[in-house]
């Protein structure tokens, strides 16, 4: 479809791409204002557009209100630590499974790939009771160890080692260098943009991970900040002006990830959902 | 081994060296897999199990063996027949409203238009946004008495509605929220699959006349029926689970209209304590979304075989 289409057509393509556009950023150029209003503004009969004398005071006053500045760290360190270990863990096995032989490789592989049809809310309780067991309820093994590794992330590196050529690799095994350091300084630096956009995606995945931080987590400072906007929200919904500073705080993170990525994003997603 | 030493290796040689280097081989692979292995086990399989077994017990503790009552309860509890019905209807209109919308977007983006990255990233925004900040904005923006959408309503002497409180309101507008959220994904994936299709087909159709409605209907269509069957699948699996709606935006109601299922389940666990119900509650979902992703997969690949 790209002969050129009529001015009729054009108008028409523009008018509905713009109007979506609009409806798409719209809402979120509302969250903005409505962080910088006062709670009587938030409320008038007559709603404020841009406020007049914009309370940027709002952003100060939100990290007195609620720990913020702890649920920030707390949802840092946890998607930190997952996105590292997923970094380790994951190009590992997608590396066995590109480039050895082994006896019941494929029926491993298809468990493993399995995994992936399993829906959180199976596991949650299960997964619950067990960090019960452990003594770990509320605490940051909890929040962590259940995702140390994913087996979209191994198939993601296993499809991108595949292709990389053996040569070197034979080489290094002649040489006599061992298997782990034939990983560690062969493999793994080739596979350099696979890593980051497996590392982006599961940062800001696990940066906005609700429902198991919700579930496992009771005491206010150990919650990560989905959580605690949410909750702080529930308690004092009445003041909006708050919750939509909150929310463009959470909403940072994810933004600058985005805006530095987008190409892979939209790539790797699109390349995914082609299989 | 032979006592007349050859410069080519003697077949005995041969498969001692092949096998020693596929045991080799074997030992190693196994041992870097053996993290990957624990960890899925452990995380994934075991727990299962154990859902299954607690399922199949009752009290605080789920120490309390009771068989089968969990699902025969379950299976008999008007709640959780709404519950269903609630979820299947959010699930088929967010699905369809997904592939629609980003059918849509996606045509009137596969052509050659100045700012068409601007547009893209635009229309992607929501997706990449935390669903949480997406619901607490529209909580906002639909409340009853704040939010900007009555305010302007009233502003303009037009009707107001409860919205998310109102009980025929509510559920059309958590799922009118999610494909707002979604429809940025759906988009971006029918525009990978509108470029994988060859312009020759149009090219030559158009040569025999055919209009923009028939090469839709004969090339676009069929041509995208691999994307489109990817993206029902996969909208049907996750909006089943969909929990944040009802959570942080509806609390369920107003009397159980947006109750989707797994906040049934999550209530039955975490608010009633009763880890054994939920557990019920839980497979039997997932029982329903394994059986519905394979017979979507099968009649799928008929089709497109066809």
């Amino acid at each position: 479809m790209n002969d050129q289409p009529g001015p009729g057509a054009k108008v028409l393509t523009y008018g509905f791409l713009g109007l979506f556009a609009v409806a798409t950023v719209l809402p979120f150029l509302y969250m903005i204002s409505l962080s910088l209003q006062s709670e009587a503004q938030t409320m008038a009969a007559t709603p404020v557009v841009i406020p007049s004398s914009p309370r940027w005071h709002n952003y100060v006053d939100i990290w007195k209100l609620a720990p913020f500045a702890r649920f920030f760290a707390n949802s840092v360190i946890v998607a930190g630590a997952i996105t590292l270990s997923h970094l380790f863990f994951d190009p590992l096995a997608g590396y066995v499974f590109a480039k050895y032989e082994f006896p019941l490789k494929h029926v491993i592989f298809v468990l493993i790939l399995g995994t992936l049809m399993i829906p959180f809310f199976v596991r949650m309780i299960p997964l619950y009771v067990m960090m019960s067991d452990f003594g770990w309820l509320n605490s940051y093994q909890a929040l962590i160890v259940p995702f140390l590794m994913s087996a979209y992330g191994i198939f993601l590196m296993r499809q991108f080692i595949q292709p990389l050529p053996n040569d070197l690799i034979d080489a290094a095994r002649l040489d006599g260098a061992s298997e782990f350091r034939i990983y560690w300084n062969i493999v793994l630096p080739q596979t350099k943009p696979a890593l980051a956009t497996l590392g982006l995606l599961t940062f800001v995945f696990q940066f906005n991970e609700f429902i198991w931080p919700l579930i496992i987590v009771n005491t206010t400072t150990m919650r990560t900040l989905t959580i605690g906007l949410t909750l702080f929200n529930q308690e004092n919904f009445v003041q909006w002006q708050y919750t939509a500073a909150g929310a463009i705080i959470l909403f940072v993170p994810s933004l600058v990830f985005f805006l530095i990525t987008q190409r892979y994003f939209v790539r790797g997603i699109a390349l995914s959902g082609m299989k | 081994m032979s006592s007349v030493p050859s410069a080519y290796p003697v077949n005995s040689q041969l498969r001692r060296a092949r096998t020693g280097l596929a045991t080799r081989q074997a030992v190693v692979a196994y041992v870097f897999l053996a993290p990957a292995l624990v960890y899925f086990a452990l995380f994934f399989f075991y727990p299962i199990a154990k859902e299954f077994w607690l399922s199949l017990h009752t009290g605080q503790n789920a120490d309390v063996f009771t068989g089968l009552d969990n699902y025969l309860d379950a299976l008999r509890d008007p709640r959780v027949r709404h519950s269903s019905w609630v979820t299947a209807l959010f699930a088929v209109g967010t699905t369809v409203g997904n592939i629609v919308i980003g059918l849509g977007l996606a045509l009137l983006l596969d052509r050659p238009l100045r700012g068409r990255v601007v547009f893209r990233s635009l229309l992607f925004f929501p997706y990449m946004t935390s669903f949480v900040i997406v619901a607490l904005m529209w909580k906002n923006i639909l409340d009853p008495y704040v939010g900007i959408l009555n305010r302007l309503l009233l502003e303009f002497g037009l009707p107001q509605q409860y919205w998310l409180t109102s009980y025929t309101w509510a559920l059309p507008a958590i799922i009118g929220i999610t494909i707002w959220h979604g429809m940025g994904y759906t988009m971006v994936l029918f525009l990978a699959g509108l470029q994988g299709i060859p312009q020759d087909y149009y090219d030559a159709a158009k040569v025999d006349g055919a209009d923009s409605w028939s090469l839709f209907r004969h090339i676009t269509l069929p041509l995208l029926a691999p994307t489109t069957l990817f993206v029902s699948v996969i909208g049907i699996i996750t909006s089943l689970q969909d929990f944040a709606q009802p959570y942080i935006i509806t609390g369920g109601g107003p009397a159980d209209a947006t109750r989707l299922y797994v906040y049934h389940v999550f209530e039955s666990g975490f608010g009633q304590l009763d880890f054994g119900y939920a557990s019920a509650l839980a497979f039997l979902m997932f029982l329903v979304i394994l059986v519905l992703t394979v017979a979507q997969l099968r009649l799928g690949r008929r089709g497109i075989e066809y």
